[in-house]
């Protein structure tokens, strides 16, 4: 069996890492997408899409208390 | 949905759990909000809010928290028809949680990708304390 040859490991290894990055940036988009999560007395919980009306009116009122929040004051 | 000053809407009207059988003081909710926002690396600000929709503690003006806190929750009450208990918002901003317990509310703001569980268990922790020192 002969070793494969030098530009064959290189290739592979630049193609692993553009595997590793494509992922990253899949779940990157994954986890910053925005959420709006209502849960309800019995334990019964409803997410709403930031395209839906009252998805929508959540974020403009999320988007306001994080205005009033502002940063986070370093120690 | 802006809601003017005459047109406010009482947040706590229906509430998920029973009234507070005593007044929570300022005082009480300004040293619980103290300590939760000593305790919680993430924590950009936050508030309480009393049964009849006044701000007991918060960070930063107090008149702008009364008045966003209370779109909040009517625009939360209205999407799914009855009031909520939990509201947990993200966006890339940050992330807002927000809770009822006993006539008492809390809100708070954090980074992005702050432990969802832990904050609310931080906050309804919160308002615990401060009904039960009520009653006291």
């Amino acid at each position: 069996m002969t070793p494969p040859k030098p530009h064959r490991v290189l290739l592979d290894r630049v193609s692993g890492y553009a595997d590793e990055a494509a992922a990253y940036m899949r779940r990157r988009r994954a986890s910053r997408r925005p959420f709006a999560r209502l849960y309800y007395p019995g334990g019964r919980a409803e997410d709403h899409a930031d395209d839906s009306r009252a998805g929508a009116e959540l974020f403009v009122a999320a988007g306001r208390l994080i205005e009033i929040a502002g940063k986070r004051p370093k120690p | 949905m802006r809601l003017g000053p005459g047109t406010r809407v009482g947040i706590l009207a229906e509430m998920a759990d029973g009234e507070t059988s005593g007044a929570v003081s300022e005082q009480a909710a300004e040293g619980a909000l103290a300590y939760l926002t000593e305790m919680s690396p993430d924590l950009r600000g936050a508030a309480i809010v009393g049964p009849d929709g006044a701000v007991l503690a918060a960070s930063g003006d107090a008149g702008r928290w009364r008045e966003d806190v209370a779109e909040l929750f009517a625009v939360a009450d209205g999407a799914g028809g009855e009031p909520v208990e939990q509201i947990h918002l993200g966006t890339e901003q940050g992330e807002v949680f927000a809770l009822r317990h006993a006539g008492l509310a809390a809100v708070a703001v954090s980074e992005r990708f702050a432990l969802a569980s832990l904050t609310f268990f931080d906050l309804r922790a919160l308002l615990r304390d401060l009904v039960a020192g009520a009653a006291a």
